[in-house]
């Protein structure tokens, strides 16, 4: 049996759960609504805090920067400042001629350079740029330096610290240089600073990997070696415009083209020598823990958008289900509620039909009997009417009978909704179902087979629920033959001394049930037949009403070759009760004997 | 037993005209009347041992008919003859005293048998009534004029 159910009356199609496309169209809303309320809120918030974030973060690592160049700058003049201070005090402490008598200038030189060789060379100069002692790795003795602009700067200001130049050693230096007045007397102390030294100390103040610290003048010529492109005394691709601020720091975007894309500039003025120390390093690096703070709060954020996301799909299609499920229950509900009114009303039509045939079949026997009365009464030669008089009557008694058989089924069903425990004869019940079902049959080329048990007592049971249990299996056994041409429905009752009960089988040779759903027949609303065509609940009513009866019910089935279910059912009172009672019972005088 | 007087109760005219020529044919004395108010009144001015009676009548039907009769306390014995093949309101005829029932349509020879078991059954409680009756008799010879008034009424 392919399907369990039987009910093949199509329920209203009004009745049944909304179309598949409605769902979608609740889960799409209910997706929308949950995302709108929830999900744009949070990124919303999530984005704003982000943006907050930001612009505080960045606005403190830009004030940080600052303050670092600010004191690089500082310290680079401090330097300066330091180198000039001693060159100045060498230069008041000593008289031209302690500085020209030999050794004294070479004992300076090394003192100035114990901690660090930061002096290069160091010379001492008359006002007419003769050098008059000189202790450096340089022969510079006879050179004469009155046309030289540092020259004429230091005898103009007393203390002149230049910029870069190659002078006559013909490499790129600067030199501090103080000038002394000894009573009508000039001359000049000058250093160089060791220009590698000096390189390392603005150098080592880079910041981070990427950090590249170097020094231009008012010309924009590198006063020192830049760490990326360029060499000391190029030309620097910048502008050099003076600024109001101590510093200023520039955060150049990636997309921004020229020589600073992407990068963080930072500028600082340094006094005397009039050098812009500019410290720059790339943006990543600078904003890196910003950067990584933001890209975890925005992964985060967006976790949260996912799995809120994720869950209220999964919610959405839970509820969906669930409220899909109360649809198509609802809609079995009603259709079975339908069908109940309309078996019902099929009940009530029939029992009226049934007693307006059966008074006009009453009268056609009484006149049939009148007619045989007279026959008898009176003298009749012809043999051959004789023959065909009695042969009538006899069909007439016939085909009344078989009306009253019709009209009693059609009653009997009727009466399915009264509950009542009576003396039931299986044997003769299923007869009469089999008498019921075999009009049913007889066109789909199916037999209807009754192997009874002529020893069966009757039991003490329900005759309209078991009609409707016998009704049920025998309609699922035939719709189980659907598609094949030919096929029989065996139904025997057997008694079974050691469990004083009765087996009552149905068997078909339809195209039995598939093993992974027999488990689950008997679940109300289990069905393979297709939608609308049956609800789920024939088996499952059959299962009921048998348990109810304080019988069982089991099922057999080979796929292909057919379905077999086996209904116990208990003696629940003794024979001789049910029989004792008042005067002849309905079973045994109702039937009128042929 | 034949001259046994019968009562038929059938709405339907022409079921009641044959029947009653066949139960006649069967040496019944029938009467029949086509509903439940003339069947009340019959009863009351004369004595039958039978009732055939229908149950879905127009007016006053079987079960009414039924109710009322009993008030009259008769001897006489009732068979539902019903078309309406649904046994519960045979049974409930039963239970409110009739005596048994046939299902519409039957074989004049069921209906004949089943008269013949009513007819003894009256029989039974009429012997039984008498048996009882006597005894007071003799216990109180003055009551029998109250006691034994007609043949088939109890009073």
């Amino acid at each position: 049996m392919n399907g369990h159910d039987t009910n093949t009356i199509t329920p209203d199609t009004t009745l049944n759960p909304p179309e598949k496309n409605s769902y979608r169209y609740l889960f799409r809303r209910f997706t929308l609504l949950t995302v709108v309320c929830s999900i744009v809120p949070l990124l919303l918030v999530g984005w704003g805090l982000n943006i907050h974030y930001s612009y505080f973060a960045e606005t403190r690592i830009v004030k940080s920067f600052k303050e670092q160049v600010a004191n690089h700058g500082r310290f680079i003049e401090q330097f300066l400042r330091e180198q000039s201070t001693k060159l100045r005090l060498v230069a008041y402490t000593h008289s031209k001629k302690d500085l020209q008598q030999s050794g004294n200038l070479m004992n300076i030189f090394e003192n100035m350079n114990r901690e660090q060789p930061y002096i290069m060379d160091l010379g001492v100069i008359d006002q007419h740029g003769n050098h008059l002692a000189y202790i450096g790795p340089y022969d510079l003795l006879d050179k004469v330096y009155k046309d030289e602009k540092w020259f004429k700067e230091v005898m103009q200001k007393g203390l002149y610290i230049s910029d870069m130049f190659m002078g006559f050693r013909q490499e790129p230096h600067f030199i501090i240089a103080v000038l002394r007045r000894e009573g009508d007397e000039k001359w000049i102390l000058r250093a160089t600073i060791n220009t590698q030294v000096f390189r390392a100390l603005v150098e080592n103040m880079r910041i981070g990997e990427t950090g590249e610290v170097y020094l231009v003048n008012t010309q924009g010529l590198y006063q020192t070696t830049p760490r990326f492109g360029g060499s000391i005394m190029d030309r620097a691709d910048m502008a050099v415009d003076p600024f109001k601020d101590l510093v200023t720091v520039d955060v150049y975007k990636k997309n921004e083209p020229g020589r600073f894309s992407g990068q963080v500039v930072g500028k600082f003025w340094l006094t005397h020598p009039e050098w812009m120390l500019v410290v720059k390093q790339a943006g990543s690096e600078t904003f890196e823990e910003m950067d990584h703070a933001r890209f975890v709060n925005l992964l985060f954020l967006h976790l949260s958008a996912l799995s809120i996301l994720v869950a209220a799909i999964f919610i959405t299609r839970h509820m969906v289900g669930i409220i899909r499920k109360r649809d198509e229950h609802a809609a079995r509900l009603n259709n079975q509620l339908m069908q109940a009114s309309k078996l019902a009303s099929i009940g009530e039509l029939s029992a009226g039909v049934a007693h307006e045939i059966n008074n006009p079949v009453a009268i056609i026997m009484t006149e049939r009997q009148l007619l045989i009365d007279q026959y008898q009464q009176t003298m009749i030669e012809d043999p051959a009417f004789k023959e065909q008089f009695l042969s009538s009557m006899d069909q007439i008694a016939l085909q009344s009978q078989r009306c009253k058989r019709i009209t009693h089924n059609l009653l009997r069903f009727s009466r399915r909704t009264r509950s009542m425990i009576e003396s039931v004869d299986l044997n003769r019940f299923v007869t009469e179902v089999v008498d019921l079902m075999e009009r049913e049959t007889k066109t789909s080329g199916i037999r209807l087979l009754a192997e009874l048990d002529p020893n069966l007592p009757a039991i003490q049971s329900d005759p309209s629920q078991l009609q409707q249990v016998f009704l049920n299996l025998i309609t699922n056994a035939v719709d189980a033959h659907e598609g094949k041409p030919y096929g029989s429905i065996r139904i025997s009752t057997r008694y079974d001394n050691d469990t004083e009960g009765i087996f009552l089988s149905i068997a078909d040779t339809g195209t039995g049930i598939d093993p992974k759903h027999l488990d689950r027949i008997f679940d109300p609303f289990f069905t393979t037949k297709p939608v609308g065509k049956g609800t789920g609940l024939g088996l499952s009513i059959c299962y009921s009403i048998i348990r109810q009866l304080k019988g069982n019910i089991t099922v057999k089935s080979e796929p292909g070759e057919g379905t077999e279910f086996m209904i116990f059912l208990p003696l629940t009172l003794s024979e001789k009760e049910n029989r004792g009672s008042g005067p002849s019972g309905p079973d045994n005088t109702s039937e009128p004997s042929l | 037993m034949k001259g046994s007087k019968i009562l038929l109760v059938d709405d339907e005219m022409v079921f009641t005209t044959n029947m009653s020529r066949l139960l006649a044919n069967r040496g019944y004395q029938v009467t029949a009347v086509n509903s439940g108010d003339a069947a009340v009144q019959e009863l009351e001015k004369d004595d039958f041992d039978v009732l055939v009676l229908d149950l879905k009548m127009p007016g006053m039907d079987g079960i009414a008919t039924l109710k009322e009769i009993k008030k009259l306390d008769l001897f006489t014995q009732t068979l539902i003859l019903t078309g309406h093949g649904s046994i519960d309101s045979a049974l409930d005829a039963v239970r409110l005293g009739a005596y048994d029932y046939l299902t519409k349509p039957c074989e004049i020879d069921d209906l004949v048998s089943k008269i013949e078991c009513a007819w003894q059954k009256k029989e039974e409680h009429v012997k039984e009534e008498m048996q009882e009756n006597v005894q007071k008799i003799i216990e109180s010879p003055h009551s029998v004029f109250d006691l034994y008034p007609s043949k088939t009424k109890k009073k």
